[in-house]
């Protein structure tokens, strides 16, 4: 087997000069969030490591998140991974369809066995054998299976493929999951969001392709790097929060003065994601910037995790008026039980009382 | 399963069945105790038995909390007034006027109100917690608390100091990640909510009816309630 191109012999082909391959390096070097001293590591890994494929499937998706990661604002980046490096298959943005199409995904999966990355965008449906999602006839499941055997590493991407997102809504017509509850022979990354920051998915890819390494996650598998912290810990309108200013409807005199949204249902408080501190649109804003609160798009079951516009504390459910009726009526019947037992050992205990009592004064008489 | 299943479960169908299992349970208590009855009253009531109730009733809720005039209550155990009244004040501003749990309120009732700023909650709720450790120590230390308090007791104080230290480590970002710790805030709510129809918790309510019963025989009796 001829010795494979390197990533740096590919952007030479290319076009990319030397300054501009040094200038790229230093971009990738920050947007791995690794300091400057790094440069020099992942220099020597472009020029040195092969170039890593991409295959990215959509299952039950609305391509949203290939929408997000098209309109990426760091467009040198984006091109540098999606165009020059890496993606070999990609439903939605390749130009070539049908049985070709499956073909070059096939070689491309027997060329680089063990090495490509899979990205994952939408979640996989179980019931009825998996016919709820099928591409050219095969069920979603089945190609994930088939797909995921060879991969590297598989990126599920948005939250319908890391944790089965709306397709997984109550009631879950579909049984959808998401990929880290079929895959669990191969590291999964999750990169979840509705949809999910361009920049957490373009970089999490570039991190595995220069350093050849899976980046540092969470216990939901999602990368530190944008999921440590959570909406609220760096959400501009938290000093209202400190402060206890908030905006109790939309349009009033709180919200206006841009006060804290934690009162119209912000899940800030139990989200993470990077949307406070990346933002979107290159940095122009974020939901609760623009003044709508935090959705919680980024956690799990966030479709079931109460209304959007219920407060994040409140409970999942509230019981009905009819049931809290029950549970109260059944309270007093039980209690009304238990005080007539109460009367009627109190009763009899008075009667027994009184027969002693008239018994030892007929004995007395006599 | 991860702190985010364990939230949402104890957040769902474990509190909904707390809040059943509370509101059941306090009507049982309560209907039983209303059950127990009480003598006919045979003598013409000297004052108001009404007013006597009320003011009762202000006087438990407003001045004795407030005011230590009532004799031998400073004397007899300083620290069970002054960390008691601190631990139930706070209790009830940071259970009643914090925005999270203003929240929980407002999804049960369909109604809000006002909230406190986060420090000033903050700090109650530190208070509180200060409070709860003092009447503890005060309970081991006290030989009458001692001799009259039994495992009941002390796992009253254990379960009501549960909600109260991981509602603490959750605003603050302590020892497990944030959800993790709503999780287990939550969770000892909603065991806290089971607890207090069997137990001497349910004070809450009790107190009240005591305090206008009370009230309605020193009236009768012509006596200053």
């Amino acid at each position: 087997m001829p010795e494979r191109e390197t990533i740096y012999e590919v952007l030479q082909k290319r076009g990319v000069t030397r300054r501009d391959f040094l200038k790229m390096t230093i971009l990738l070097t920050g947007a791995l969030g690794l300091e400057y001293s790094q440069v020099e590591r992942v220099r020597v890994a472009l020029e040195t490591k092969p170039r890593v494929p991409v295959i990215w499937l959509e299952f039950q998706d609305c391509a949203g998140c290939t929408e997000s990661i098209s309109r990426s604002q760091n467009p040198t980046l984006t091109s540098l991974v999606l165009n020059d490096l890496t993606i070999e298959y990609h439903e939605t943005l390749m130009a070539a369809a049908g049985f070709q199409a499956e073909g070059a995904k096939e070689a491309a999966m027997e060329q680089y066995y063990g090495e490509y990355v899979l990205v994952v965008e939408g979640s996989i449906p179980q019931g009825a054998g998996g016919v709820y999602c099928t591409v050219g006839g095969r069920t979603a499941l089945d190609i994930l299976r088939e797909t995921a055997e060879g991969a590297f590493a598989v990126i599920a991407v948005g939250n319908c493929a890391s944790f089965g997102g709306l397709p997984k809504a109550s009631p879950n017509p579909t049984d959808a999951v998401g990929v880290m509850e079929l895959v669990t022979d191969k590291p999964v990354i999750n990169i979840p969001g509705c949809p999910a920051i361009p920049e957490a998915m373009t970089n999490t890819i570039a991190h595995i392709i220069a350093l050849g390494s899976i980046p540092e996650l969470d216990y939901l598998k999602r990368p530190m790097a944008f999921y440590s912290h959570t909406i609220h810990d760096r959400c501009l309108r938290r000093g209202f929060y400190e402060a206890g200013l908030f905006a109790d409807s939309f349009g009033d005199e709180g919200y206006r003065k841009g006060y804290c949204l934690y009162k119209l249902g912000c899940k800030g408080p139990t989200t993470y994601n990077a949307c406070s501190s990346l933002k979107w649109n290159g940095g122009t804003s974020f939901p609760v910037e623009s003044g709508h609160p935090c959705l919680g798009c980024s956690e799990p079951n966030f479709w079931d995790n109460g209304g959007f516009y219920q407060g994040q504390s409140a409970p999942l459910q509230r019981p009905e008026v009819s049931v809290v009726g029950i549970a109260a009526g059944a309270g007093v019947v039980l209690g009304a039980g238990a005080a007539a037992l109460n009367a009627s050992a109190k009763k009899k205990a008075r009667e027994q009382a009184k027969a002693a009592s008239h018994q030892k004064e007929e004995e007395k008489e006599e | 399963m991860n702190p985010s299943d364990l939230m949402r479960l104890a957040r769902g169908p474990l509190f909904y069945f707390a809040l059943l299992f509370f509101i059941a349970g306090m009507l049982y208590r309560l209907t039983r105790v209303v059950g127990f009855g009480w003598k006919k009253d045979l003598t013409k009531p000297k004052k108001s038995k009404i007013a006597g109730s009320l003011l009762a009733f202000v006087k438990s809720v407003i001045i004795w909390p407030f005011i230590p005039r009532v004799e031998g209550s400073l004397k007899r155990n300083l620290v069970a007034y002054f960390a008691g009244g601190l631990f139930h004040l706070a209790l009830f501003l940071v259970v009643f006027l914090g925005a999270a749990h203003m929240l929980v309120w407002k999804s049960l009732l369909g109604f809000g109100w006002p909230t406190l700023p986060l420090p000033v909650v903050d700090w109650l709720a530190a208070a509180g917690i200060v409070a709860l450790l003092v009447l503890f120590i005060n309970r081991l230390v006290n030989p009458v608390l001692r001799t009259i308090s039994h495992a009941a007791e002390y796992l009253n104080l254990l379960f009501v100091f549960l909600p109260m230290l991981t509602g603490f480590f959750l605003t603050h970002h302590l020892l497990l990640p944030y959800e993790a710790m709503f999780a287990l805030h939550v969770l000892s709510v909603d065991w806290l909510l089971i607890w207090i129809p069997l137990s001497r918790i349910s004070h809450f309510v009790f107190y009240f009816f005591s305090k206008a019963i009370y009230g309605a025989e020193f009236a009768r009796r012509g006596a200053q309630p």
